[in-house]
């Protein structure tokens, strides 16, 4: 037993992480895979500088701004089809969100809302879009059902989440003083979530504006599908005019968004809050 | 929902809760869903009138059981009775009503910062309003004046259409006890009242709810951790430790060695709120 003190100290043994290690072994893999099977031509990636100045002489050298005003307009219908779809959008996963937060819905109603949800933040929108068109065929408003169904898988869960973050003082107050269940919703959570709901549905309007660009691809109507057609038929100096107002459009509607969005979350610049009591 | 309309109840004041009324614990136990005991078999009998402190350190179980009384928290053991409410056998509506007659005022105010001091006050009628004009906050004449004496009476009917989150804490304070005050309940809690505020709004908050007592005749039942303000206002205290009664006796004539057997631990300067 006296040589154990001079022998070195026994360390506890390394942890082999073995799920660790697989993990490691099979991102790599399929970070290999995915480049052999995609078969790239890595010669064509010399030539991309030369193109990108090629076509972008095409489109920005010489627009067609006789195309703007067309533009606009088809621009004005995605808008709207933005905004409609995230009212809907808004509506719904707001009525649906709520029950699905934990202390508001019970177990029941709960698990099947967030499988729902779930569901649908699976399908990109443009599928949504092709399974509603056999319905409403090729317009505008399956562009807005489509932002307005899809929306709810990340909006609703965005909305319960926010309901469980909220703090749940006034909440209590209106059950210590008798208030059902819609009362303590109505007055005790509302007016606590509410504003950060509004930032919330703004934001959906900024992104369903850029997700409509791309409903425009399988025909819905507005800059998208006007942005298909043009680059089809490779009339380039219409498609820079496209590119141009998409982008401004875009780029405006989220920095005016964005400012109603702090005001809300913030609250009015203070003017001098009475702080006496 | 089952909150319909019901006969005479339907937008009109409810007849007041008769008087004010006692307080029965019986052998109560709160035992939560984590393995915590928060009460342990606590029994106490708190006369009608009465004005009551609770005291005892944050995790002694005073906030679970001013929540029994009213039940928030509803007891693993045991039997709750205020009045002619057996709270703690209440379920859904009946609940309701005996949490009408209970009002309750928190360390945190518990105040919608948004909506405005009327909104916040008209909660305290919810028991009473038919669920139509609770969602859409529509009082009834009778609801309306009710929540206008109410503030008056705490000095802040002027701030009645302010938003909440706008007042100072003191303020806020005098508007939760508006709106408990709106149930013209016949027994007032209150979770640490004054923990969130300034020394002499603290002494404000205390002399209303002392005021309440003696000019309302509501049974008064305050958390506190700091002895100097149970001694001043309260007339009869409840020591709790470790979820157990150590101590019930007069407020007033309490030693500092009490206090210590309460706190188990010496006085120290923080255990005073001072002026």
């Amino acid at each position: 037993m006296t040589a154990l003190a001079v022998r070195a100290p026994i360390a506890p043994p390394r942890p082999r992480r073995l799920a660790v290690r697989i993990a490691s072994w099979t991102v790599a893999a399929v970070v290999v895979g995915a480049f052999v099977g995609l078969d790239i031509e890595w010669d064509k990636l010399a030539d991309l500088p030369g193109d990108l100045v090629h076509y972008g002489s095409l489109m920005f050298s010489d627009p067609d701004w006789s195309m703007l005003p067309e533009a606009l307009r088809q621009t004005w219908r995605s808008v709207s089809m933005a905004w409609l779809g995230a009212l809907l959008g808004v509506v719904l996963s707001t009525m649906l969100g709520i029950p699905a937060a934990e202390g508001v819905g019970p177990l029941w109603l709960r698990l099947p809302l967030r499988g729902l949800f779930a569901i649908i933040r699976a399908v990109p929108e443009v599928v949504i879009a092709i399974i509603i068109l056999t319905v409403t065929g090729l317009t505008p408003f399956t562009g807005a059902l489509a932002l307005a169904i899809g929306g709810i898988g990340t909006h609703a869960k965005w909305t319960y989440e926010t309901v469980e973050s909220a703090p749940g003082g006034a909440v209590e107050a209106v059950r210590a003083g008798g208030g059902g269940l819609l009362a303590t919703i109505r007055w005790g959570l509302w007016p606590v979530i509410s504003p950060e709901l509004a930032s919330l549905a703004l934001y959906r309007f900024e992104i369903n504006v850029r997700t409509s660009a791309i409903l425009g691809l399988i025909g819905v109507g507005g800059i998208g599908d006007m942005l298909t057609t043009y680059t089809q038929h490779r009339q380039w100096d219409t498609v820079g005019v496209l590119i141009i107002v998409v982008i401004v459009v875009t780029m405006t509607i989220d920095a005016v968004s964005g400012a109603i969005r702090r005001r809300i979350m913030e609250g009015a610049k203070v003017r001098g809050v009475d702080r006496s009591s | 929902m089952s909150e319909t309309i019901t006969g005479s109840e339907a937008g009109g004041v409810a007849p007041p809760a008769s008087g004010p009324w006692p307080i029965e614990l019986d052998d109560v136990t709160v035992r939560y869903p984590n393995g915590v005991v928060a009460l342990k078999n606590v029994s106490l009998s708190i006369a009608a009138g009465e004005m009551v402190a609770v005291v005892g350190l944050s995790g002694s179980g005073k906030s679970t059981m001013i929540r029994t009384v009213n039940g928030l928290v509803q007891p693993t053991g045991g039997r709750v009775t205020v009045g002619p409410h057996a709270v703690s056998e209440l379920r859904g509506r009946a609940l309701r009503e005996a949490r009408g007659d209970i009002g309750m005022i928190f360390q945190a105010f518990n105040l919608a910062d948004r909506a405005s001091v009327f909104h916040n006050a008209l909660v305290g009628r919810f028991a009473h309003m038919p669920t139509w004009r609770t969602m859409l906050g529509l009082a009834s004449a009778e609801d309306r004046d009710m929540v206008m004496r109410s503030l008056d009476s705490v000095g802040m009917l002027e701030k009645v259409w302010h938003r909440a989150g706008a007042l100072s804490g003191g303020q806020k304070q005098r508007v939760a006890i508006a709106r408990a005050l709106s149930q013209e309940p016949a027994v007032m809690l209150a979770d640490e009242p004054v923990a969130s505020l300034d020394p002499p709004t603290a002494h404000a908050v205390m002399a209303d709810l002392e005021d309440i007592n003696a000019s309302r005749g509501l049974t008064v039942l305050v958390n506190l951790h700091l002895m100097d303000l149970a001694r001043q206002y309260t007339t009869r205290m409840i020591g709790l430790r470790a979820g157990e009664v150590v101590f019930d006796g007069p407020a007033a004539t309490a030693t500092d060695a009490d206090f210590e057997a309460i706190y188990g631990r010496p006085v120290q300067a923080r255990d005073r709120l001072g002026e």
